[in-house]
């Protein structure tokens, strides 16, 4: 039995290797991953630059003295000066993202609840806090106190590890949530043509003439499309962990944080796209083999697709916290665990638990194609 | 001895309406093959020949009824019985992205010859089907003669006891069909059994030594051709087919 599963399995990949299609599912489709990586950094960052860029435009109603002039061009404040009514007007023009007004010793900040004003109000803050600073500081050197030991009274230091940020975070878990779109892309082909695939050209017939079980003959496609997933995991990783280093160097974004994970966290991180790889595989050997040709094995396939993808997407974006029971159910545990090695917190019963229900599932569904390998309706389709 | 009994296979047929309906492909066929014969089975497209010679290939399982090789059931002895015989089928298809070469390589390897004597097997089947020009092109670049020639080198590969041919000639041209019909000559004079299914009856007549005639999953006739054409008292097997279904020549 043994070796009739191992001569499929050198069939498969003998003809996977030769067809241009299949290797470039397997080989072509992890390269995306740099320039979804480098691309979603680029367009964090644009974003975070972007809105300190934009949303600096603020009236002022009153005459501001030099020293708030030096502190308006300090922070970047593109200052427009104008009576109230004036400064109104060009707010409701969207001229400007908000505006200052004078009453007495109180300033008042106008606007409404847009973005614009959220983020100018945000600017406006800090730039009354330097000016307050600045008052206090010089009303105290007025009155001879030392303005540093009054101001400075109590000391605050952060001992905050800057290992990681929201932006690292977040495009290091879409990194491994891209690797698994991935995995599942490229073995959906190589499933599709060895099931299907071999039925519409006709050599299925040939190959159950052979003196080889059915079991065996599952068996050896499904190996085989597990190691075409193996690979385009594993080049995928390596892929991903080098569009993350030059992320890191490439963008302000993730100043100070380091991209690279541990090993510990890589080692987590590959056993969870080979199991992820022979989980994608046996549902689509499974799917595939029903299917009379091999268009409608990729028609079967798609919504696969998405299955692989969304759940997970979902609970991470909802930030579901991975639990054992949890960990028993498909695609979403994938993810999960992904999100956990990025954090370094892995607990291994939850990768037990993801272990366990995978081959679980992969045992019923080969178990059930067997089966049915015998039956016309999924040899003889067409 | 090849021993078929009583041989069914349901279909279940789905109707325009979705309504879903039985019927036997094959219902009840039951005949004998000894060594060194070739069986005709004959009848006209769709009839149940294909069917029932998937059946006897352990390709598709009957719905009741047995099938023995030398004693041998497929319930308990499938990989033996595989082991035994060789399917070639009009519709058959080998793998086109691989050569000849590697073709018989890959079956002698499924088939269990012994590693020692593969070379010395493709060399010698290489020679009788004069395959030595194209032994290492790929298959998907033959012609349909030399495609052929490498379907009968993977049937030969394991020395086979027992032949299923189905339909093997059909569609192929005169060339291509007497290289298959030379084979067939060829290995029953070595003694093996062989089953030819066919719808031309002009071509088993010349090669069959014992025909079954098949009309809508049943036997209608079956004996030597000599004795056929005696008891339907026509001068030929497709006059003989005709007169047992009590139809016209224009219908087949």
């Amino acid at each position: 039995m043994k070796s009739n599963v191992i001569n499929i399995l050198k069939k498969e990949l003998r003809e996977m290797f030769r067809d241009k299609k299949s290797l470039a599912m397997m080989l072509i489709i992890p390269f995306m991953i740099p320039l979804l990586v480098i691309g979603m950094s680029a367009l964090f960052e644009y974003q975070t630059n972007g809105i300190k860029a934009t949303y600096n435009r603020i009236g002022f109603a009153y005459e501001a003295t030099s020293i708030e002039e030096e502190i308006i061009k300090e922070l970047g404040i593109f200052g427009v000066k104008g009576t109230e009514e004036e400064l109104k007007s060009q707010f409701d023009e969207g001229k400007i993202d908000a505006y200052i007004t004078k009453k007495e010793n109180t300033y008042i900040i106008n606007g409404d609840d847009s973005e614009n004003t959220t983020v100018a109000s945000r600017l406006i803050e800090t730039y009354f806090n330097t000016y307050k600073e600045y008052l206090q500081s010089t009303y105290l050197e007025n009155n001879d106190v030392n303005s540093e030991e009054i101001l400075n009274i109590i000391t605050l230091d952060k001992n905050i590890e800057m290992t990681e940020n929201f932006f690292a975070n977040y495009i290091t878990v879409y990194a491994f949530l891209f690797i698994i779109m991935a995995i599942t892309i490229s073995a959906t082909y190589p499933a599709t043509d060895a099931t299907a695939g071999e039925k519409e050209r006709g050599t299925l017939e040939t190959l159950l003439t052979f003196p080889i079980k059915s079991k065996d003959i599952i068996v050896g496609k499904f190996l085989s499309v597990t190691v075409s997933s193996i690979v385009t995991g594993l080049l995928s990783l390596i892929l991903m962990i080098i569009a993350l280093l030059v992320s890191e160097n490439m963008f302000e974004i993730y100043e100070g944080v380091n991209l690279m994970l541990p090993i510990t966290s890589l080692i987590f991180a590959l056993l969870v796209i080979v199991v992820y790889s022979f989980l994608i595989s046996g549902l689509c050997i499974a799917v595939a083999s029903k299917s009379a040709t091999f268009k409608s094995a990729q028609s079967a396939l798609t919504p696969l697709t998405f299955i692989s993808f969304f759940p997970g997407m979902i609970a991470f974006m909802i930030k579901i916290k991975t639990n054992v029971v949890l960990s028993f159910v498909p695609f979403l545990n994938f993810t999960m665990l992904f999100t956990d090695i990025t954090n370094g917190n892995v607990e291994y019963i939850n990768i037990i638990a993801m272990i366990i229900s995978t081959f679980i599932i992969i045992a019923v569904v080969l178990n059930i194609i067997i089966r049915q390998y015998k039956s016309e309706k999924v040899l003889f389709s067409r | 001895m090849l021993k078929v009994k009583d041989l069914k296979k349901k279909f279940i047929k789905y109707e325009k309406n979705k309504q879903k309906s039985e019927f036997y492909a094959d219902n009840g066929i039951s005949f004998e093959a000894d060594k060194g014969k070739i069986i005709g089975i004959l009848g006209p497209n769709g009839a149940g020949k294909t069917t029932l010679l998937r059946m006897i290939a352990g390709i598709l399982e009957p719905t009741s009824g047995t099938i023995e090789y030398d004693n041998l059931t497929f319930e308990k002895n499938e990989i033996e019985i595989k082991k035994m015989i060789a399917y070639l089928s009009g519709n058959t298809k080998i793998y086109n992205s691989i050569s000849p070469y590697e073709l018989l390589n890959m079956c002698a390897e499924l088939y269990d010859v012994p590693k020692s004597k593969r070379e010395t097997r493709i060399k010698e089947i290489s020679e009788i089907l004069n395959m030595k020009d194209f032994l290492y092109n790929k298959i998907e670049n033959l012609s349909t003669g030399q495609t052929q020639r490498v379907n009968i080198a993977r049937c030969l590969i394991h020395d086979p006891k027992y032949y299923i041919l189905d339909e093997a000639t059909s569609g192929l041209d005169i060339l291509s069909s007497q290289i298959i019909l030379d084979f067939i000559k060829t290995e029953k004079g070595k003694g093996k059994t062989i089953l030819y299914s066919t719808h031309y009856m002009e071509e088993a007549e010349n090669i069959c030594d014992y025909c079954i005639m098949i009309n809508k999953g049943v036997i209608i006739e079956e004996g030597t051709p000599e004795k056929i054409r005696k008891n339907t008292k026509t001068t030929n097997l497709r006059d003989a087919f005709f007169s047992l279904i009590g139809g016209t020549k224009n219908e087949e």
